[in-house]
């Protein structure tokens, strides 16, 4: 192992003689009302190595945090027991008071005796009571037996590498850049711009997606921070956090590796391709998909609308084409999944295409044949509004009752159960019929496997919480940016980058990133060998099996490791534990509730 | 059913300029107090313009009902002024109704309506310089065809509402015998009672909408029965002819006034949109209610004799013979005539659907 990790989590070899303080919050009448505080603090200072327990009204407010300060300065408490809230809500808040008072931070236990006796035994005062009791206490044989923990240190690379040098993958670049980190695009087309360059307009600025291309390529390339590979093509990717690895090719076939303390995940989407005959898509007919009308609408004059030789007087717009599908409805993809989501976007740019197709051509008839319109964006719905003042006429129809386009020599003849028309079936003849494609995310599999990085049912990568970490992925310093995280427009697409990359510079403020040492040890004397527990691991090299000394051994890497504990349920000789979360600690916390 | 997006373009020419931005989401139904159960009033028949449903839209009766109290226009979200389309709708109705094609040219937007307005001015022109010697004789004449005209316009009218509401869609002759029915359609004939029915009653344009009525029935009944006869009598000021003369007058330039002003300053919903014929109607009418005032003040103040009241008197009558060509194109006027008519042609198809109306 080449990449330096230090300190993970070791034993603190120098013991003091434990002095337990225990604080019982009152959460101003959230735990006091039902439980007998009072009570709960008088069994505790009875209790074995238990030097101090107190009761406070708010044992996070400042006086409480200088309660428990007070106590390590004067009576030489070592180790603490707060039961109060959730410890996700103030656990680290206790750590901070051992830390600043030059305690190991990790000898606090947090016992959770809100959620998990007041306000669920509202009625029995004396049994909550009882429960906060023996809560405690088990906390109480707990933290007499943690051990002095120290965070994981990582050295990283001051590096982030991009892979996908569209516009998500170039914003990335440039605000990593700006915030003084190097940055390497990886791309795989010969030149920046990804799907920008084929598009026309974009709403809402109305400039041409190969100018926006432009202007970033222009700022990537003038900045010297930045590193761009096109024609790459990605062959393995490797590490974790502080220290991941590219390899790919170069257009003239030697290999390169870059190494890189983040990862940003800007690979982007592929249009849905419908399938030969869908609508009578890749027939002889006039049928295209909305991106291929875009072109088309790029390249043309104005005045006279032409495709195949022959004016288009009269356009259906299908929506929901790869979008949407339903059991049964729609074909499968090739992996027997169906497209159930909403791709978004693909309503928004067909109306503004409507908008400027009017614009172009007044006098061409535009037919909308829509499920759901979904104009969600800032003044997306103007474009809805705007098509329909312009005389687009809109048809709307069921999920089951799909629109059915029938092609002879004279054009196409297009069929709509309108629902909006009390379900009558209407019929017009079209020109032109443009499918309103959805997307789809890039084919990443190679990097997927690799690296294992989730991905939602939708096949998109998923991020660990929509809300709280909205572009990071489970994998410690793997971030996503742009639509390979779901279907999105490039004003989307441009936020979702600068979060990745500012997520990224966050990490990487530091020369090592810090980790939380809860990590899987072996006890290597107690360690047989057997093996049985790499194949439990799901975090990819995380425990490996290795000789030391002509002996077999598993080993931890503890920057892979998630310490989730699968490979402590199989060992047969206890010789894994979870640091911060060792067998020993549960037996004595269950002891300790069960003991009558 | 074949889409027919030609309609549409059609019935916008008759003023719903704004109709194509409907997206059906039906709140001028929720508030609509003509709505019934099946929530089908204003929505359906918008619907029924968009796609192209012809006959749909000219079989409706119920634009007929509608008395334009704008509630669906101010709750719509997509300001497509359904209130504004039922006027058009009942517009195009009455030029699909009319035999005499000048429907039709007046109140689609075009070159044809300015030609129309000039057409007016000169007919009045050359009118006003041809009547000369007992033109007031020659006057009560031409005013004896308004009648005669009247009625084989509005004849068309309820022959071609009749085949359209009534025939095409029951695929027969069919009538109401009920005298329930008959009674009712009178009732709403003399009442309008249905205005009841907007929640908020406008008493403004009630009363100048009476005002102008009024006055202007007068006239018509002063004229056509030869009441007056200016160049002959001295009228005093209270003579049982003079007050009818000054209300008749009065009730129209007041009456008109209000509603111009309304129109001027788009006060309420109904007056938000005018038409160019809407104009050409309140100018015309204020002509009338002027000359015909001025005619009887100079009668009264300075007796036949006066050389002035010949010349406005003539004047006066011109215009009423423009005007005659004009009435029956006029929605407002013929509201009254048909919303009775809608009235009962509803309770004929309903006794057809039951099996219950007489039929031939």
């Amino acid at each position: 192992m080449d990449e330096k990790i230090t300190e993970a989590a070791s034993k603190d070899n120098y013991r003091q003689e434990p002095k337990v303080g225990v604080y019982v919050c009152h959460c101003g009448g959230n735990i006091s009302d039902i439980i007998d505080v009072k009570a709960v603090a008088a069994a505790l200072a009875k209790y074995p190595g238990v030097a101090v327990a107190r009761e406070y009204a708010f044992m996070c407010s400042s006086n409480g945090q200088d309660l428990i300060t007070k106590d390590i300065k004067e009576l030489g408490i070592n180790r603490t027991v707060v039961a109060a809230c959730s410890p996700s809500l103030h656990e680290l808040t206790f750590r901070g008071v051992l830390q600043r008072a030059g305690v190991n931070p990790y000898l606090h236990e947090h016992i959770n005796i809100r959620e998990q006796a007041s306000w669920v035994h509202k009625a029995d005062h004396d049994g909550a009571t009882a429960k906060a009791i023996k809560l405690a206490q088990a906390g109480v044989e707990k933290v007499l037996r943690k051990d002095a923990l120290n965070a994981i240190r990582v050295a990283a690379e001051q590096r982030v590498a991009v892979i996908g040098g569209g516009v998500a993958g170039m914003r990335a670049a440039l605000s990593a850049a700006g915030k003084g980190l190097e940055a390497v695009i990886i791309e795989k087309a010969p030149r920046l711009g990804g799907r920008l360059l084929e598009l026309g307009k974009m709403y809402p600025s109305g400039e041409e997606g190969p100018a926006v291309a432009k202007k970033l390529e222009d700022l990537v390339l003038a900045e010297p921070k930045i590193t761009v590979h096109t024609g790459a093509e990605i062959d393995f990717v490797s590490g974790f956090v502080g220290n991941f690895k590219v390899n790919f090719k170069k257009p003239d076939g030697s290999s390169q590796q870059v190494k890189a303390g983040a990862l940003v995940m800007a690979t982007g989407y592929e249009h849905y391709k419908p399938a030969k005959g869908e609508f009578g898509y890749g027939e002889d007919g006039n049928v295209l998909t909305l991106p291929e009308f875009i072109s088309l609408m790029k390249k043309l004059p104005a005045g006279r609308l032409e495709y195949g030789g022959r004016e288009i007087k009269s356009l259906a717009l299908i929506h929901c084409v790869g979008s949407r599908q339903v059991e049964g409805v729609h074909k499968p993809q090739a992996d027997g999944k169906i497209n159930d989501y909403c791709s978004r976007v693909c309503c928004t740019s067909a109306l503004y295409a409507a908008n400027q197709l009017k614009e172009k051509y007044p006098g061409v008839r535009v037919y909308d044949v829509y499920r759901d319109i979904r104009t969600y964006g800032m003044q997306h719905e103007d474009y809805y509004d705007k098509a329909s003042k312009d005389g687009v006429l809109f048809m709307r129809h069921n999920e089951t009752d799909q629109p059915v386009v029938v092609s002879d020599r004279t054009g196409h003849t297009v069929k709509v159960k309108d629902v909006l028309t009390w379900g009558e079936e209407l019929e017009f003849k079209a020109d032109l019929v443009v499918l309103v494609t959805g997307m789809m995310p890039a084919d990443i599999s190679l990097i997927r496997s690799q690296m294992k990085l989730p991905a939602s049912a939708d096949r998109f990568l998923q991020e660990v919480h929509p809300k709280l970490r909205p572009v990071e992925l489970a994998n410690s310093g793997v971030f996503v940016a742009g639509a390979a995280q779901y279907p999105m427009d490039v004003t989307e697409a441009m936020a979702s980058a600068g979060t990745a990359a500012a997520k990224a510079a966050i990490l990487l403020a530091e020369p090592d990133i810090p980790l939380e040492p809860f990590v899987a040890v072996v006890d290597e004397h107690k360690c047989t060998g057997c093996g049985l527990c790499p194949p439990e691991c799901s975090y990819d090299g995380a425990l490996m099996m290795t000789e030391k000394n002509g002996k077999k051994l598993a080993v931890v890497n503890p920057a892979l490791c998630k310490g989730c504990g699968a490979c402590v349920a199989v060992c047969p000789v206890r010789a894994i534990n979870v640091a911060g979360w060792t067998l020993d600690q549960f037996d004595a916390m269950v002891e300790a509730i069960a003991k009558e | 059913m074949k889409v027919n997006p030609e309609l549409i373009d059609e019935i916008k020419k008759y003023g719903a300029f704004d109709i194509s931005a409907c997206f059906n989401c039906g709140n001028c139904t929720a508030v609509c107090p003509l709505s019934k159960e099946d929530a089908s009033f204003p929505r359906k028949l918008i619907r029924a313009g968009h796609v192209g449903m012809e006959e749909k839209i000219g079989s409706a009766l119920e634009p007929w009902h509608c008395y334009y109290c704008g509630e669906c226009s101010a709750t719509c979200p997509r300001e497509a002024q359904p209130g504004e389309y039922m006027m058009a709708l009942r517009r195009y109705l009455i030029a699909k109704y009319d035999i005499t094609g000048l429907s039709k040219i007046f109140y689609k937007t075009g070159w044809l309506q300015t030609w129309l307005a000039l057409g007016m001015l000169a007919f009045f022109y050359w009118l006003y310089a041809s009547y000369t010697g007992d033109f007031g004789a020659l006057a009560g004449k031409i005013e004896l065809a308004f009648p005669v005209y009247v009625t084989v316009a509005l004849g068309g009218y309820v022959l071609n509402m009749y085949r359209h509401a009534v025939v095409k869609p029951l695929g027969g002759i069919k009538a109401s015998l009920k005298p329930a029915h008959i009674y009712e359609t009178l009732v709403h004939g003399f009442t309008q009672k249905n205005f009841n029915g907007c929640e908020e009653t406008d008493l403004v344009r009630w009363a100048a909408h009476l005002l102008v009525m009024s006055g202007y029935v007068l006239t018509l009944l002063i004229s056509n029965l030869h009441l007056l006869a200016p160049l002959d009598k001295h009228y005093g000021a209270f003579h049982p002819v003079s007050l009818l003369v000054w209300y008749a007058g009065f009730g129209i330039l007041v009456g008109g006034g209000v509603m111009s002003l309304r129109r001027v300053f788009k006060s309420a919903e109904s007056s938000k949109f005018s038409h160019p014929s809407d104009w050409l109607f309140v100018v015309t009418m204020f002509l009338i209610g002027a000359s015909l005032l001025f005619t009887h003040y100079l009668n009264v103040a300075y007796g036949p004799g006066d050389p002035l009241l010949a010349k406005v008197y003539r004047l006066n009558i011109a215009i009423e013979t423009v005007w005659i060509i004009l009435i029956v194109p006029f929605t407002k006027w013929i509201h009254i005539f048909f919303r009775p008519l809608a009235v009962y042609f509803q309770h004929v198809k309903k006794e057809a659907e039951a099996g219950t109306a007489f039929s031939l």
